[in-house]
């Protein structure tokens, strides 16, 4: 069990560290597609069952399709990374070593506060939605408001804007006659 | 059965290299998803106190984070359309306008 964990944890690590540093989008969706699925893999390792089933269907599967969808639309090239200067890199991990030293101490004490639990705790759907139909209903019922408003915003918001979209094929055209 | 402490480590951890990604890539879907990994980041928080003080209430906590972020991941790339066609590019340098 625990060599599981660490093996899911260096990959859920590597996989972070890849969705930084790949300049190609692409490839940075793909390594965040891999994380999301480890994250729920630890979930599973937590009990936590319906959220992992969740994570994979929601995350995985339909905020990473959106993603994707619209890495492949606007069809981006690929970033060049600027060059760090030194004098940035010398500040950089100045301020990380502060903060380190301040830290440590304190999460030290975070940690050894931290009591592992006796029983399981199995967070099934049925649990889960026991608190979710009783407990939680009118969060629940916002939470529903709140995707609806998403909908609509995310239609307007994208929606073309015929008067801007003309604006810009004008200058487009007038830098095109420059040239 | 693996220490919480451990969980918890594990997600400050990603959390930072989230945190890092927002602040030094320039592309903006980029910075978006490295946004993602930092709330799931929290979320496995949530759930390691929700084992660890044995409350169910973590992970409804988790299940809104998730419903909210959905929502988020809809508007926020819905704005880098609008901003791709106003802009030509979703280079967050290159979106400057506001500044002056």
């Amino acid at each position: 069990m625990t060599i599981f964990f660490f093996i899911i944890a260096v990959l859920m690590v590597a996989s972070a560290v890849a969705v930084v540093t790949f300049n190609n989008p692409l490839q940075s969706a793909l390594s965040l597609i891999a994380h999301l699925i480890l994250v729920a893999c630890m979930y599973a390792m937590l009990d936590a069952h319906f959220l992992s089933a969740v994570q994979i269907t929601v995350y995985a599967g339909a905020i990473m399709v959106l993603v994707l969808f619209v890495v492949m639309l606007l069809n981006l090239k690929v970033e060049q990374p600027k060059p760090i200067g030194l004098l940035y890199l010398g500040i950089g991990i100045a301020a990380a070593l502060g903060f380190a030293v301040i830290m440590i101490p304190v999460l030290a004490t975070v940690f050894t506060a931290v009591t592992d639990p006796i029983a399981p705790l199995n967070g099934t759907a049925r649990d889960i939605g026991r608190l979710l139909y009783t407990q939680y209903l009118f969060p629940f019922e916002i939470a529903s408001v709140l995707i609806f408003v998403a909908i609509v915003g995310a239609v307007m918001i994208a929606k073309r804007n015929h008067a801007v979209v003309e604006q810009i094929a004008d200058q487009d055209t007038k830098a095109g006659g420059v040239q | 059965m693996i220490p919480i402490s451990y969980y918890l480590v594990l997600a400050a951890i990603v959390f930072f290299i989230g945190a890092l990604g927002f602040v030094i890539r320039r592309n903006a879907i980029v910075v978006f998803m490295c946004l993602e990994m930092m709330l799931n980041a929290v979320n496995l928080t949530f759930v390691s106190f929700s084992q660890s003080l044995m409350d169910l209430h973590g992970q409804l906590a988790v299940f809104f984070v998730m419903v909210v972020a959905a929502a988020e991941a809809a508007i926020g790339l819905a704005i880098i359309i609008a901003v791709f066609r106003s802009v030509r590019s979703v280079e967050t340098s290159d979106v400057g306008e506001m500044k002056h």
